[in-house]
């Protein structure tokens, strides 16, 4: 079952065939086709289990897929290497994690900037506008310890916009903060996303987040379907 | 418990088999080398002993000459005829050399009894004939020899079997012994039953005969009336200068004493690699918590108290102290059978020349050393047991708090104890000895470990302090946790540190007494040629040469100068072994001798016979003979002079100490002109071997067996001398090896715990974009660092402890002072081959972390 873009979107950014991923006999999901446009935000709910996790890990080029296919832009990216995909991946790939995965002995200046170091494109200027844009001005030099969750997770949004990602992979980015920083971090992500014209694939268990996204689907065993289609 | 170690610990065991043997082997190598020392000593004490008692026999009362040339045998009349002596037995004794079937020199002590008197008091010396027509004249023949077995093995003369009645039938028939210029062949008759180096028994009137001993004893075995008083009897006896009465197990404390600093020294190294192992124990152990923290949380969540946690682990590592400590004990046992086997118990010593030992193990020591293993083992586990008792299941079931970092530094030694701990050694290096023994300077040094482990988070913040924040990702993540996570450098470098230290200052002081030692042979053997008739001073009363030998060998076509010196043991101090007097002609002696200080004038209107005297650091150190003073000087004959000392000289050749004197003075106040070794001065021009072929030839004139002496030029001498010491100190090298080995094993195991509890860490850098070779190359940045700052602190600590052996522990241990020689480049390549090693090591370790699945080790958040 295909998922398209919406007729109104720009041409796919993101296009997956076919993609199913086992672990021996056990199928964790199947025939699972996605298209995602440039700039849009789409939601990815489903059941614990349901392969959520593995199928962001297929879409960046993380984990191999049993069938199927990912392109993003001209780049077949089940057809990567480990080293290949690396490199794809840190100049294309975006992430947002649940956790916030900050490095703890990096303080949020070079946390931030470590993607463009990773590119070879040392850019201190545009690092300072991220931590400005996520409200963090003035705790550049602070080491995650220092931090709350909220800003944190802040750390990791700015991280993860800082080198113009084409696609941003956001795994219940605030399934780890109450529910008013929770609304917080995510108008700031979305906005962010947006800003930066980036596509964005957010896993969440909240249908009032998956409810601010462009589009929701719903992952489950035979593939992704458009949420209330069952 | 029990139900725990056998799910839990068992499984852990199983799983990492490899990991834990090598902290069980870790203890085992330290407890084996720590118990293979003491078993190996202890064997060769307990044989030399049971050889002293065999040979002494049990005496009430041993009265013993005071000096080597013994004493007027007409004093054993009067302690003959006390009313409280039930037996007097007198005894010559004489240090010389024999010839086996090879014309080979090999030492022998010859002993000269009545048979009769000695029998109930030294069974073990009473001659036994081979046959019966030997039996029939053996006691009347005073010159037949019986030997024990050391001695008939090896003159390769027969060993009697008496159980079989045979013989082999190439027993040699006769003994060449040497007897002052000469030699004396001596019908063998038999054997004796003592044991020990090689000895022969004698009528005591052929001995006193053939050894230039006429009318002198050496000592009187006395047995008493039961219920006399020993104290009476001496006091009524009222003993001659030069006789006292020796002290029950004199001969065997004495070599107690003479091999206690070589063997403590030996001890403390092995227990220094046991200190090493412990933190090999401590990285697998950290590992072995770190990698079970969600078993132990739940585990936690599951009942298992806080305390409970901690014993879980500390029963492990006593678990695996035990397992060391028995193989270690095995391990050390088969060590010190090997080495009483091959190395006759003396370690490269010298100190047990001539003694194979059996192999002897007491139960307690072995339980002792057992118990220290564990111990060590126990310590090792202490932080890592601490961590498994202080984590928060909940958060840890999470994969929340607890981190290998803040457990590092939570637990880890404050900031304030290196400096403390450095300035503790420090001040403990300057205590005095305690007992002989430098037990001040050893604390010093484990002090001056412990503060240096405790620094290595300074030392990495120095190392990076003026290292900006690297543009490149992968020396970024390296350098910033390099710095951030400094604690954590401690629990992965510690083994690092300790173990280099100890293997830097063991080359610096080895290169440093080498160095010295070959200075030292440069002063001391000017001459072109030497002879030498004994190569023991015990020998050299019954071996010498003639002071007409000496005029004459002066007058060879070629020789320009010759000088005798007389070498004579001195009996200063009866508890202490002998000192060594060398007679020689002095001249100026702040040229002749390597003095270490200033040469004290002798004091003007000194008489005569008040000698002046230069004598080693030991003798200054031993006898408290300070340069300027006075002392009572024993001479040869046991009685003591008024001698001044002039001034202080080092002598690597003797530990015991030595006493140079002028031989005019010498001559004056002993009226002996006889001298043991020779050194010859060529003219220019002539040939050294022709010289050597002429004084051959003119000492087999004047004496026949001259093949007794022994020609060297000093090159020889000088080879065999660093060939003898390399020999002693290879155990040392074995030693730096075990303790770097040791070292990188820890190394491995703490950057294995690290990258293991990071691995979510490199999953996150995957997802950034980091290649494999970006995060391995990561990864060898940081250990990088960490062992630079490692090797760096190791090489530091290894002078300031190389300090402590040099200017400490060998002027306390052997009273021989040094410059210090520090071997740059040696340790350099030290300290870089561990930089390399260690860091390939926890890049090897980081491989299976880095592997292509790591990406997916943040999948507990997805």
């Amino acid at each position: 079952m295909t998922m398209p873009a919406a007729d109104t979107a720009p041409p796919a950014l993101l296009q997956a065939r076919g993609l199913a991923k086992r672990y021996g006999s056990v199928a964790v999901f199947a025939d699972v086709d996605l298209d995602l446009a440039a700039g849009e935000v789409v939601a990815i709910l489903g059941e614990s289990g349901v392969g959520k996790s593995t199928l962001l890990n297929v879409l960046a080029g993380l984990d191999s897929v049993s069938a199927g296919s990912v392109q993003v832009g001209r780049t077949d990216v089940t057809a990567l290497d480990a080293h290949g995909s690396a490199l794809w991946r840190r100049a294309n790939v975006g992430f947002v994690f649940q956790a916030f995965h900050v490095l703890p002995y990096l303080d949020v200046r070079h946390n931030v900037a470590l993607p463009l170091l990773l590119l070879g494109r040392p850019d201190a200027q545009r690092v300072q506008a991220m931590i400005e844009a996520v409200g963090l001005g003035g705790l550049e030099s602070r080491k995650p310890r220092e931090l709350s969750g909220g800003q944190l997770q802040r750390v990791a949004i700015a991280r993860a916009l800082v080198h113009r990602p084409k696609l941003v992979l956001a795994d219940e980015p605030t399934g780890n903060l109450d529910p008013d920083t929770a609304d917080q971090v995510l108008d700031l992500m979305l906005s962010q996303v947006h800003a930066e014209g980036a596509a964005c694939l957010l896993v969440t268990h909240s249908r009032a987040a998956a409810a601010r996204c462009d589009r929701a689907l719903r992952l489950s065993a035979r593939g992704l379907s458009a949420v209330g289609q069952g | 418990m029990r139900a725990l170690l056998a799910v839990v610990s068992r499984a852990e065991w199983r799983h990492h088999r490899w990991r834990h043997g090598l902290a069980l082997l870790a203890v085992a190598i330290g407890v084996a080398l720590a118990f293979a020392v003491h078993v190996i000593n202890a064997s060769a004490l307990d044989e030399f002993g049971a050889a002293v008692r065999q040979v002494n026999g049990q005496p009430d009362v041993e009265l013993r000459a005071a000096g080597r040339t013994g004493f007027a045998e007409a004093f054993f009349a009067r302690v003959a005829a006390h009313p409280a002596v039930a037996l007097a037995s007198p005894v010559v004794e004489v240090d010389t050399y024999a010839f086996d079937a090879r014309g080979q020199r090999f030492s022998l002590r010859v002993v000269g009894i009545d048979v009769l008197a000695a029998a109930p008091l030294a069974p073990a010396l009473v001659p036994r004939p081979r046959d019966a027509a030997d039996s029939r004249g053996a006691l009347d023949d005073p010159d037949a020899l019986y030997l024990n077995m050391q001695a008939a093995e090896r003159l390769a003369a027969e060993r009697i079997d008496r159980e079989r009645g045979a013989s082999a039938p190439a027993t040699p028939r006769t003994v060449r012994l040497q007897a002052g210029e000469g030699a004396v062949t001596l019908p063998l008759r038999g054997d004796i039953t003592a044991g020990g180096p090689p000895l022969a028994v004698m009528d005591i009137a052929g001995a006193q005969e053939r050894f230039d001993r006429l009318g002198r004893l050496s000592r009187i075995d006395v047995r008493l009336h039961p219920g006399s008083d020993r104290a009476a009897v001496l006091r009524e006896l009222a003993l001659p200068a030069d006789v006292r009465a020796a002290a029950a197990d004199e001969a065997t404390q004495r070599l107690s004493n003479l091999s206690r600093a070589y063997r403590v020294n030996l001890t403390v190294l092995a227990l220094v690699a046991l200190f090493t192992g412990s933190f090999l124990v401590f990285s697998v152990l950290a590992l072995s918590v770190a990698q079970r923290t969600p078993q132990l949380a739940l585990l936690g969540v599951l009942g298992l108290a806080p305390r409970e946690r901690l014993r879980l682990v500390l029963v492990e590592a006593a678990l695996l102290g035990i397992a060391g400590s028995v193989l270690g004990l095995a391990l050390g046992a088969a060590l010190a059978w090997a080495a009483l086997t091959w190395l006759a118990g003396d370690l490269g010593s010298g100190t047990f020349a001539g003694v194979t030992p059996a192999l002897r193990i007491d139960p307690g020591s072995a339980a002792m050393y057992g118990a220290l293993g564990t111990l060590a083992a126990l310590a090792g586990a202490w932080l890592p047991s601490r961590m498994a008792q202080r984590l928060v299941p909940a958060q840890a079931l999470k994969g929340l708090g607890g981190t290998w970092s803040e457990n590092a530094s939570r637990h880890g030694l404050a900031a304030w104890a290196a400096p403390l701990l450095l300035a503790c050694g420090g001040l403990l290096a300057l205590l005095p000895p305690l007992g002989g023994l430098p037990w001040g300077a050893y604390a010093a040094v484990a002090a001056l470990l412990f503060g240096g482990i405790a620094a290595v988070p300074s030392a990495v913040a120095a190392l990076l302090r003026g290292v900006t924040a690297p543009r490149r990702a992968p020396a970024l993540v390296a350098v910033e946790r390099a710095r951030d996570e400094r604690h954590v450098a401690t629990v992965a470098v510690s083994g690092v540190v300790a173990s280099l230290a100890l293997a830097v200052a063991l080359t610096v002081m080895v290169a440093s007494f080498r160095d010295a030692v070959s200075r030292w042979l440069d002063h001391v053997l000017p001459a072109d040629l030497y002879a030498r008739t004994a190569t023991r001073a015990d020998a050299a009363q019954a071996v010498y040469l003639s002071a007409e030998v000496l005029a004459a060998a002066a007058a060879i076509p070629g020789v320009a100068r010759i000088e005798g010196t007389r070498i004579v043991p001195l009996e200063w101090d009866a508890s202490r072994p002998a000192v060594v007097l060398l007679a020689r002609p002095l001249g100026d002696a702040s040229r002749t001798l390597p003095l270490t200080g200033a040469l004290h004038p002798r004091p003007e209107g000194e008489p005569a016979d008040v000698p002046g005297i230069y004598v080693s650091e030991a003798v200054q150190v031993l006898y408290g003979a300070e340069p300027g003073a006075y002392v009572a000087l024993p001479l040869p004959n046991g009685q003591r002079v008024r001698a001044f000392v002039q001034g202080v000289w080092r002598d690597y050749a003797r530990q015991h100490g030595t006493v140079a004197m002028d031989r005019d003075a010498f001559v004056a106040l002993t009226g002996d002109t006889r001298v043991n070794d020779l050194a010859v001065w060529l003219r220019d021009g002539a040939a050294l071997p022709d010289v050597q072929q002429q004084l051959r030839e003119l000492l087999q004139q004047r004496m026949p067996d001259v093949e007794g002496i022994e020609f060297a030029t000093p090159r020889e001498i000088r080879q065999a001398s660093l060939r003898i010491f390399d020999r002693s100190f290879a155990v040392t090298t074995w030693l730096q090896a075990v303790a770097v080995g040791i070292g990188l094993a820890g190394v491995a195991a703490s950057f294995s715990a690290q990258v293991w509890a990071r691995r979510r860490e490199f999953g996150l850098l995957a997802h950034l974009g980091f290649t494999r070779a970006q995060v391995l190359r990561a990864v060898a940045g940081e250990a990088a660092v960490w062992t630079a700052a490692g090797a760096l602190l190791g090489t530091m600590l290894g002078l300031a402890v190389s300090v402590v052996l040099v200017h400490v522990v060998n002027p306390q241990s052997f009273h021989w002072t040094m410059d210090l020689l520090v071997p740059w480049l040696q340790m350099a390549a030290l300290a870089l081959g561990v930089v390399a090693a260690g860091t390939l090591t926890a890049v090897l370790a980081a491989r299976r972390a880095a592997s292509t699945e790591m990406a997916l080790a943040v999948k507990d958040d997805w």
